[in-house]
């Protein structure tokens, strides 16, 4: 009814000849695809009912597209088709955002994913770093490369960079630009995957302090508007900068400190809040007498510590001698867990209501996972939608909220969360787990020495394996 | 259910005036109809539409959808998949060309007729059940490390496994899965009581728990408490038609009873039964319930129960009468007590595995009460062997079979029944060991289950479910 077009309604019928095949549909369904879609286009004419529209297209794979937009769903015969000839094809008619919803992993629940894939980089396999894109998208370092994978897991390019190797990549939103580090060169670097060029550098300089030369990016977090990176100096001393996105000069510098304990060594790990506007940076060391380590956290703008704890030294004293070996920060729920070294297990504290002890030590019934903590060397943990993804050694195991009747209760209490493992035996010799991240509905794990990237998923299907 | 008519000359589905096609079909007169589905056309009879049920998509077509100039009702949907359906209202099955799909497009585009279940009586009836061809066909993988623990099925095929604080539950189809987490820590007796709603109960930990999995939380948790309100773990659960019935015992072991629920009033509590305090050494009350049982034909409930002691298992089997709380008649178990003990309605008799011998044994249940005692179908001088050949063997009786897995191995009992030879004393039970060579074998059973045309099995250590069936009914 737009246009003038008076006499057209949604519920007209409307006859379409792709390919030579038939088709008949409603204006309405048409339309489904969004108002700016060829196909939505096509509605707009005028129909002469005995002269279908004819669009020179395979017409089995338009079938599976006009399903989608009768359906919004896939039906089964969308197998017969690659996902990349399906979103060529949909980007072709203009409903790609249609074929999106419809190809979109479920919500990621730990108990119920299994890996759906691993991406393997063709060259320099073994992934030394990546970072996640909320649309489920990833973005790996490999060697000097850095390869994009799509929402689809398609691989979308990859750049080759001057560096030999990147340990640390933080993309820098909204651009389609990766900020990348290594932890032998020195500084930060912006690279642009729109036509793959070194944007800029930024090195830590300091004209009053000479010994300031040749610092090393050792992590890297990125906010609304400025890229925080952690240099080290190779004396030691260090310090978080902020580095302006639109200029990539650095604005202000922030928790400069001598390096000289372990109290004070650079943060292996940065995280930006959000939601509180927070910068929170966490470092761990191991030695001869166990684990060590800071978390500590900052007002970006004025640079002053809002909080922070030292591990051994501060919480209760009967956890004393058990140190966090790994410290992760739910941005969207404004959580932080830590799990401890020594005794494996895993604490939660509100960030809005911290205190000098936060934390919450959640209790684990599960029989089958007892006494599993025991000679465990290499600990990870990673918080994401809600759920604690742990990475001990080799195996993968997920702390889940328990629902209680109904009520959105948040609270973080010992028994609201239970403990299962996600994977089974033989995936946990695949290597020692060294990176977990979320991203979109997926978890991405990374192991060491092994090549590719695995791809954990939540899928309704049962994945029922028939018996010949 | 072929939709033959009464009045008009419709034989074989087909009609007389197909050739008026392009005439106004649709007077009320003729039952021929035509629709449009995605610009094909198709012609078939009210009748055939009709067998769909009031209140669908077809039963309202000629109001509803927008008709073209002829008079032809037009559906914006997938015309292959309506032919499927279309030949599902004519015949009752899906046609063959139906396996070129996935099933679950089924599914889906009969959801959108409103013909779901028909599609479900079709694909997954009990009536379908075909013993004597049960083979393995279908394995469930389940996600994580923990193996199931108990099962539960529905009638139409859907199927729920408890494996650690989960249950995954899987469709009639089993194409389709989801998991819920729970407050247990491991799930001990589970029963379906609708394909969403389940009763769940562990033996170490208070209360059973009425759990909606499509939403995933508890509804209900229904407890019991002795006079020291203690906490109350769960033994067992059965079902009649009308009630729940819940086996508890006290936290501290020193007492157990028998709950009845309204399954049709929002679980209200009808009554307790063969509550049981322990006062000193009276072994037989400190037993509680492991397994309940509805019988409908005699409608009773067999409660059974077995402890282990250092004189050997002895045990009880009770059947009681829920409107009087009484029971009426009662089976002391001291010499081979059942490692496990089901009961058949159709065939009218208890069966057991031994304990100590490993055989099967039944009890007529046809003339209840009197002196019966134990028939043993196997090797009866296994009866006092220390072995303990039955132990954590299972029993399971589905329509007139028993299935009994020992081991690793399925055994299927059947009675033959010899003409007018065949009185109350001697009958005749024979066992088949259940599938190919290939299936033969594996870890030790710890559940079986039925549900639509499918038997489920569970075993050890193996995150997984088997799916036997009959070959001819896989989709």
């Amino acid at each position: 009814m737009e246009d003038g077009l008076s006499n057209i309604t949604l519920t007209d019928r409307i006859k379409l000849n792709v390919g030579g095949k038939l088709f008949e549909t409603t204006i309405s369904t048409l339309r489904s695809g969004g108002p700016d879609s060829l196909l939505a286009a096509l509605s707009n004419r005028q129909v002469q009912s005995s002269n279908p529209v004819f669009i020179d297209r395979d017409p089995e794979i338009f079938s599976v597209l006009l399903s989608l937009l009768r359906t919004n769903r896939l039906p089964s015969t969308s197998r017969r088709f690659t996902d990349q000839e399906l979103s060529d094809e949909a980007s072709y008619y203009g409903i790609e955002s249609q074929l999106k919803s419809a190809m979109l992993p479920n919500p990621l629940s730990g108990i119920d994913a299994s890996v759906i894939a691993t991406i393997r980089p063709a060259s320099d396999g073994v992934v030394s770093a990546f970072t996640t894109i909320d649309d489920g998208s990833v973005w790996i370092a490999h060697g000097g490369q850095i390869s994009v994978y799509d929402w689809n897991l398609t691989h979308a390019g990859t750049v080759r960079t001057h560096l030999d190797s990147i340990t640390s990549i933080r993309q820098v939103t909204p651009s389609a630009m990766a900020a990348i580090a290594c932890d032998v060169a020195s500084g930060i670097h912006f690279y642009n995957f729109a036509n793959g060029r070194r944007v800029g550098s930024v090195e830590w300089t300091d004209p009053t302090d000479p010994r300031i030369y040749k610092a090393r990016v050792t992590a890297i977090a990125d906010s609304p508007d400025s890229v925080f990176a952690a240099f080290d100096s190779h004396h030691k001393e260090n310090s978080v900068l902020a580095i302006d996105k639109s200029t990539l000069q650095v604005t202000s510098e922030i928790g400069r400190q001598s390096g000289n304990s372990s109290k004070s060594i650079v943060p292996g790990n940065l995280t930006y809040v959000n939601d509180l506007g927070i910068l929170a940076a966490n470092a761990v060391t191991s030695g001869a007498f166990g684990f060590s380590g800071y978390i500590r956290l900052w007002d970006p703008r004025s640079a002053r510590v809002v909080w922070e704890t030292n591990e051994p030294g501060s919480g209760r004293s009967s956890r004393f001698g058990d140190s966090f070996a790994d410290v992760s920060i739910d941005v969207s729920e404004g959580t932080m867990c830590k799990i401890c070294s020594k005794s494996g297990d895993l604490a939660m504290a509100d960030l809005r209501k911290l205190s000098d002890d936060p934390w919450v030590y959640l209790r684990d019934t599960n029989p089958s996972l007892r006494n599993t903590s025991g000679g465990i060397n290499n600990s990870i943990v990673h918080c994401y939608r809600k759920q604690v993804f742990v990475g001990r050694d080799g195996g993968l195991e997920v702390w889940s909220r328990v629902a209680q009747n109904g009520e959105n209760n948040m609270e973080i209490a010992e028994e609201s969360f239970r403990r299962n493992y996600m994977d089974k035996l033989e995936d946990s010799e695949r290597g020692i787990i060294k990176k977990i991240e979320g991203g979109g509905e997926r978890l991405f794990v990374s192991r060491e020495e092994a090549e590719g990237l695995e791809v954990w998923q939540s899928s309704v299907f049962s994945g029922a394996v028939l018996v010949s | 259910m072929p939709p033959f008519s009464q009045s008009t000359p419709i034989s074989n589905g087909f009609s007389l005036n197909h050739n008026k096609f392009n005439q106004t079909n649709h007077q009320p007169s003729t039952n021929a109809i035509t629709i449009d589905v995605g610009g094909q056309l198709f012609q078939t009879t009210k009748q055939t539409l009709t067998l769909a049920g009031s209140k669908t998509l077809f039963s309202n077509l000629f109001d509803s959808c927008d008709q073209d100039n002829n008079g032809v009702p037009f559906i914006d949907r997938d015309p292959e998949l309506f032919s499927i359906l279309l030949s599902l209202l004519r015949t009752g099955n899906l046609p063959s060309k139906a396996k070129a799909f996935d099933i679950q497009d089924i599914i889906f585009e009969a959801k959108f007729y409103g013909i779901n279940d028909l599609l479900v009586e079709s694909q997954s009836n009990p009536s379908q059940f075909e013993p004597f061809d049960l083979e393995k066909s279908i394995i469930l993988p389940l996600s994580g490390r923990d193996s199931p623990s108990a099962i539960a099925t529905t009638p139409n095929g859907s199927l729920h496994v408890s494996h650690g604080s989960k249950i995954t539950s899987f469709d009639w189809s089993l194409q389709k899965k989801s998991t819920t987490l729970t407050n247990f820590t491991a799930i001990d007796s589970l029963l379906a009581l609708s394909p969403n709603i389940v009763a769940a109960g562990a033996t170490d930990f208070s209360g059973l728990q009425i759990l909606d999995l499509d939403l995933g939380f508890v509804r209900q948790t229904l407890n019991w408490e002795n006079v020291t309100k203690s906490s109350s773990t769960v033994q067992a659960i059965g079902i009649s038609p009308e009630f729940l019935f819940t086996s508890f015992e006290s936290g501290r072991r020193n007492s157990n009873s028998i709950m009845v629920y309204d399954l049709k009033d929002d679980f209200k509590l009808v009554s307790e039964i063969a509550r049981n305090e322990i006062f000193g050494a009276d072994l037989d009350s400190a037993i509680p319930s492991t397994k309940l049982n509805w019988v409908p034909s005699v409608n009773l409930l067999m409660a059974s129960g077995s402890h282990s002691g250092p004189f050997g298992v002895s045990g009880n089997i009770k059947f009681w009468d829920i409107r009087s709380g009484r029971a009426v008649w009662e089976i002391k178990e001291n010499v081979d007590c059942f490692s496990d003990i089901t009961v058949s309605d159709a065939l009218l008799a208890v069966f057991k595995i031994g304990v100590n011998s490993g055989e099967v044994s039944y009890i007529d249940l046809r003339n209840l009460g009197s002196n019966n005692s134990w028939n043993c179908l196997g090797d009866t001088r296994k009866v006092n062997n220390g072995k303990k050949e039955g132990f954590g063997c299972k029993i399971e009786s589905h329509g007139n079979q028993v299935f009994c897995g020992k081991k690793g191995e399925l055994e299927l009992w059947s009675e033959v029944l010899m003409g007018s030879l065949n009185n109350e004393k001697d009958r005749i039970f024979r066992k088949n060991v259940l599938g190919r060579v290939k299936d033969l074998g594996g870890n030790r059973i710890t559940n079986v289950g039925f549900g639509g045309n499918k038997m489920f099995v569970t075993r050890k250590d193996q995150q997984c479910v088997e799916v036997w069936q009959s070959s001819g009914k896989r989709f």
